[in-house]
């Protein structure tokens, strides 16, 4: 992490100064904020806000123990103080970042920011849910924020664990294709789209079920299903033809 | 003659070495995926570091654990042991004594140094050893010990070697009565080499 703000003949007084203390402050708690989407308080996620934090404290405390290990021992273990730091550094630290980073990755796993990051490929969904004037069901869920947040993931996602796990696999999946460049246009999803999905939200609203008397037991039963009647008015995402984007 | 060269058999410090280092390499590089994961999020980000992050500290976590291991065992093992080639120097008369030898195979030979010259006192072979005099008396070596043959010697150090010579009582008996009869036969060969003139062994 490189810190532009303290000016260049600052660095000078560098090793005495109150700057640097000051700069880890700035490192560890601002840069992960402002990587981060602005977001009002209310909207903040605790998990992801303590989260990315406390890793950021791990993060410089550990390449500060490397690094002082590397520097002043370069690889020959004299005594047991060496040994703590070796240890310390190289296999608790890590630890620690990626057991409690994984938390931090399953949290944004699920977020419309990282969905839309495949740009090649998902641009086009995200762009059309975040459409004002689309009439798609998936613009339509965000405008009025039904969902209110990680729309993508609430709807492509079977609540409960083997749902999320197999969202999990499935998405590192489609990572390792759109890094490697072996996806096909158009996307498809794997199965067909399952209406528990839907209904998860909306079986027991009042709107709906008023709405839908005649057609319930068909749609409990599977014998229907909710894109039968919705595709026509409402697709739920208006990409029609999807090109590769540059 | 040649100096000192000790080859003992062990590890190269320098793998040792390499192994500590590219452990802190790799964690510095789960500390890199870490920071870019949580700077810039996305597929390619997410993916390096929840499946590739665990793969490095496992890899770095293994090397550590080698050699902590190897530190250990080798701590905890009484004998050091190592190869001498024809000619090698173990020790040099007037070095300090640091440990007792037990010569696994091969031969050395005892060499004494004085005003006349170099005269090899004795010649051991596998079974015999040698170097404990000065552990026990706690002086310097009183004659220097060269590799015949290619030899192999067990190495035990002054610590484990006054240890066992504290706790293990009659094998403080065995080595001073070792240790006498070999300063005998060394007494009567001088004894016998000066009453017969300065031709002998004399090197």
């Amino acid at each position: 992490m490189t810190c532009w703000f303290v000016k260049r003949d600052t660095f000078s007084h560098w090793s005495r100064g109150w700057l640097q203390p000051l700069a880890i402050f700035y490192c560890v708690w601002f840069i992960p904020s402002s990587a981060r989407a602005q977001k009002n308080v209310f909207q903040q996620d605790p998990v992801d806000h303590y989260g990315s934090r406390f890793l950021a404290v791990v993060i410089v405390l550990g390449v500060a123990l490397v690094l002082f290990s590397l520097f002043r021992y370069r690889g020959v273990d004299s005594g047991a103080a060496s040994w703590a730091i070796l240890i310390a550094g190289t296999a608790v630290f890590p630890m620690i970042l990626s057991g409690f980073g994984n938390v931090l990755v399953f949290e944004r796993a699920k977020t419309v920011q990282l969905c839309g990051s495949c740009h090649l490929t998902m641009e086009s969904y995200v762009d059309d849910m975040e459409n004002p004037q689309s009439n798609s069901l998936a613009a339509i869920h965000y405008d009025n924020r039904y969902i209110a947040e990680n729309q993508c993931y609430e709807c492509h996602t079977s609540y409960g664990m083997s749902g999320t796990i197999e969202a999990k696999e499935q998405g590192m999946v489609d990572v390792y294709r759109y890094y490697t460049h072996t996806f096909r246009l158009p996307l498809k999803l794997r199965h067909p789209y399952r209406d528990g999905d839907c209904l998860k939200c909306h079986s027991e609203a009042v709107k709906w079920v008023a709405a839908h008397q005649e057609f319930q037991q068909g749609i409990f039963a599977g014998k229907l299903s909710c894109m039968q009647c919705h595709r026509e008015s409402n697709p739920a995402h208006n990409v029609v033809a999807q090109e590769l984007r540059p | 003659m040649s100096r000192t060269a000790i080859r003992t058999i062990e590890l190269d410090p320098k793998i040792i070495r390499t192994a500590l280092i590219a452990a802190q390499v790799l964690a510095l590089l789960v500390y890199l995926m870490g920071a870019a994961f949580l700077l810039h999020t996305n597929g390619g980000t997410l993916f390096l570091f929840s499946l590739g992050a665990p793969f490095l500290i496992l890899v770095s976590v293994v090397a550590l654990a080698g050699v902590a291991l190897y530190r250990y065992f080798r701590r905890q093992s009484l004998f050091a042991f190592a190869l001498f080639e024809p000619g090698d120097i173990l020790f040099q008369q007037g070095d300090c004594a640091d440990f007792a030898y037990f010569i696994q195979k091969g031969e050395v030979e005892m060499i004494r140094r004085d005003q006349e010259g170099e005269t090899v006192i004795a010649r051991l072979s596998e079974g015999q050893h040698f170097g404990e005099s000065a552990l026990i008396s706690n002086t310097s070596h009183h004659a220097t010990v060269r590799a015949a043959t290619r030899v192999r010697v067990a190495m035990l150090g002054k610590k484990k070697f006054q240890h066992m010579l504290h706790f293990v009582y009659p094998a403080q008996g065995d080595i001073m009565h070792a240790v006498n009869q070999q300063a005998k036969k060394q007494d009567s060969k001088r004894a016998r080499m000066s009453s017969q003139g300065p031709k002998g062994e004399t090197t």
